[in-house]
């Protein structure tokens, strides 16, 4: 289709889930089930929507529509901005998809409940998606905050959702209290921005940033960083994340992990290529080492976790601190490898929270210690949580090793060796981690889990279509390398590119030419080095899980949501002062 | 500009007062408190940038008599301050039905009480 067709269609991959919302309480009163296949209908329709609008995006355009006809005039557009590049819809076509998954095991995960609740469950559930898809259109500052809000309310409302559990309303309460920060300085900075250089729109915005930024312009940057940061659960604003993954229910736990903390990196990747442009440089070397202590430091507190889905939720802050590290490469490998990760990461961190939400379905178990010998019981679950498990810990052919690869390329390409080295020892301590709970799961049984119950048809579906999209990932790895992810670290770099199109209706991005070699010998024997080297630090970790230095460094994460916000704080006044003081 | 320099000093010690009492205090309804000290902080803030000198408020058809353009506060940023009040209304809902609720779970509003989740 074309791009005078597609631009004005741009909207309904945002409003076909919001209608999904708003209709999901009502339809659930006739029938739960009607509800249910409305919402999936819709959501897949969003998908269509956008899988429609790929040729053309992924083809290297910018599709841009301006709603209300408020078109740019002399350069100037104040109306709302829709601008699908390559970064923000391949991000968009995930969460639809794998939203949509994660609906059909969660309405039939607790299709026990009484129609009311799973009405406004599923309710809230496509608001957060909607909300997210919008964020990752979107061309326009304050629309972007807007989305994050969307997003944001509907989380706190689903981690809260079984008022009768008070480890979810704690979770909820640390959520809500970091993450609202988190908006007031996003807000802040955009009408900072806005009021020193008169744009909104993200195109007109670069355009006007250009040059040497001011003090007010870094401030701004920092601000932004920190607010999206919170999102993406990045250190040190990551204090509400292992509460909240852990507290709330298993699907909910996978939308969380699997497709909003990558929001944030989605808007940060935005923010720093493609408005704030040459200036975002600065930016870099922040995010690269905030990425690098988030990899290194989640791993490390997942590998002494017993709790199953805590274990995932630290595990999944040291991805987002791989995704950092790859956004701060700055090279077309490192940020191609990004994209591909924050996909993978969609996959299999989903893949493995549904099979911790499986489990405590199956067996009411939540703890690794009362799960001994499950993945031999469970047979489907115990394939499932081993592909999640493998792809993670990026072995061939699942989809982490080609994404951790290219980032990997990117670091060598930009002579950054001491964070590959860090990368390195994140990825050992991620295997033992997950190694770890594989273990748990596949040891000999020892009786200890009294009931379980058989997996229902949509959990069973759900939990395949994400283990096939593991693997189909990283078998399909040239034609996905070339014609999704290439284009995306395409669109990031060529920012002059994105604000030409975001202010003149649409237009081409100049290409950029990526290449993974699969069988690269180094590349090959890192990984099988991280899985040898991996062995004795499980070893170490399940003998001694109470060396002084280990429960000391855990007493970092205290459960005080005023140490949270004191370190987000932190975060916050070292980010603005290191960006000004560097400038 | 004596009028928004102190207005800006305001916004910059609300948000400070909100930012202090999330620091410090362990009631969760003086927390949720100090989350709308920060919100309010953005009003000020949002509305102190749109002032113009001399200005008149953003709602017109023609420009009155004797202003020039410049002379009209800017109706986009009072917009925002509008959207964000909106924002703020369901979110101090939404933390206090929070709050309510575990108050109720452990008859107690103390922060340092209600951490189980930690490690």
């Amino acid at each position: 289709m074309s791009a005078d067709t597609l631009g004005p269609l741009l909207a309904l991959p945002v409003v076909l889930p919001l209608t999904g919302a708003a209709a999901a309480p009502l339809l659930a009163r006739l029938s739960a089930r009607l509800s249910m296949a409305v919402s999936i209908l819709l959501l897949a329709g969003s998908a269509g929507v956008l899988l429609a609008a790929a040729p053309y995006v992924f083809g290297g355009h910018v599709l841009v529509h301006y709603f209300g006809g408020w078109g740019p005039v002399d350069g100037h557009v104040l109306g709302v901005t829709f601008g699908a590049d390559s970064w923000g819809l391949a991000f968009a076509l995930v969460t639809a998809v794998v939203g949509a998954i994660l609906l059909l095991f969660m309405l039939s995960e607790q299709g026990d409940l009484g129609p009311r609740e799973l009405g406004w469950f599923s309710c809230l559930f496509q608001l957060l998606l909607a909300g997210l898809i919008g964020g990752a259109l979107t061309a326009d500052m304050v629309n972007l905050f807007v989305w994050f809000e969307v997003a944001a309310l509907a989380s706190y409302a689903l981690t809260a959702f079984f008022l009768e559990r008070p480890l979810a309303l704690e979770a909820a309460f640390k959520m809500l209290v970091l993450t609202n920060v988190a908006s007031f300085v996003v807000f802040m900075a955009a009408a900072l921005l806005y009021a020193d250089r008169g744009a909104l729109n993200m195109g007109q915005l670069q355009q006007a940033l250009a040059g040497r930024p001011g003090i007010v312009e870094l401030a701004a940057l920092g601000l932004l960083l920190v607010g999206f940061a919170t999102k993406a659960g990045l250190v040190p604003c990551h204090g509400w994340l292992p509460d909240a993954h852990s507290a709330a229910p298993g699907p909910v736990s996978a939308l969380f992990s699997g497709l909003m903390v990558n929001f944030g990196i989605v808007a940060i990747g935005r923010l720093v290529y493609s408005v704030y442009a040459e200036a975002g440089r600065a930016a870099l070397t922040l995010l690269l080492v905030a990425g690098l202590i988030s990899a290194v430091g989640g791993a490390f507190f997942a590998l002494f976790q017993d709790d199953l889905k805590r274990l995932l939720a630290y595990d999944t802050i040291a991805q987002m601190g791989v995704l950092a590290v790859g956004l701060a490469t700055a090279t077309a490998s490192g940020l191609a490898g990004t994209t591909y990760h924050l996909i993978n990461h969609a996959l299999f961190k989903a893949l493995l929270f549904l099979c911790a939400g499986a489990i405590v379905h199956a067996t009411g178990a939540t703890k690794l210690s009362e799960m001994t010998g499950l993945g031999r019981r469970m047979r489907w679950l115990g394939v499932a949580f081993g592909a999640g498990a493998v792809a993670i810990a990026g072995i061939p052919p699942l989809n982490g090793y080609v994404s951790v690869g290219l980032i990997h390329e990117g670091l060598i390409e930009s002579h950054q060796f001491g964070a590959l080295a860090a990368m390195v020892l994140a990825q050992v301590l991620t295997v033992a981690a997950l190694g770890r709970a594989a273990w748990r799961l596949y040891a000999r049984p020892s009786g200890t889990i009294e009931r379980t119950e058989r997996l229902r048809p949509g959990m069973l579906v759900a939990l395949v279509a994400l283990g096939v999209g593991c693997l189909a990932f990283g078998v399909l790895e040239p034609w996905l390398t070339a014609h999704v992810m290439t284009p995306s670290a395409s669109a990031l770099l060529d920012h002059a590119g994105y604000a030409r199109a975001a202010l003149s209706g649409g237009g081409p991005i100049a290409g950029r030419s990526v290449s993974f070699d699969y069988l690269n010998p180094a590349e090959l024997l890192a990984t099988f080095g991280t899985v040898v080297a991996a062995i004795p630090v499980l070893r170490f970790a399940q003998r001694h899980p109470d060396a002084r230095f280990i429960t000391r460094v855990r007493a970092v994460q205290s459960g005080s949501v005023n140490d949270y916000v004191a370190y987000q704080a932190a975060g916050l006044v070292l980010a603005v002062v290191a960006l000004i003081v560097t400038q | 500009m004596p009028v928004i320099v102190a207005n800006y000093l305001c916004a910059a010690l609300l948000f400070c007062l909100g930012l202090f009492t999330l620091l410090t205090r362990r009631n969760l309804i003086k927390m949720v408190m100090g989350l709308s000290l920060m919100e309010a902080s953005t009003y000020v803030l949002l509305l102190s940038l749109a002032y113009r000198p001399g200005s008149t408020a953003p709602v017109l058809l023609d420009m009155p008599p004797g202003k020039s353009p410049e002379q009209v506060a800017d109706p986009v940023l009072q917009n925002f301050c509008l959207t964000a009040i909106v924002i703020g209304v369901a979110v101090t809902g939404v933390s206090l039905a929070v709050v309510v609720r575990l108050a109720q779970h452990y008859r107690t509003l103390d922060a340092d009480e209600i951490r189980e989740l930690r490690g």
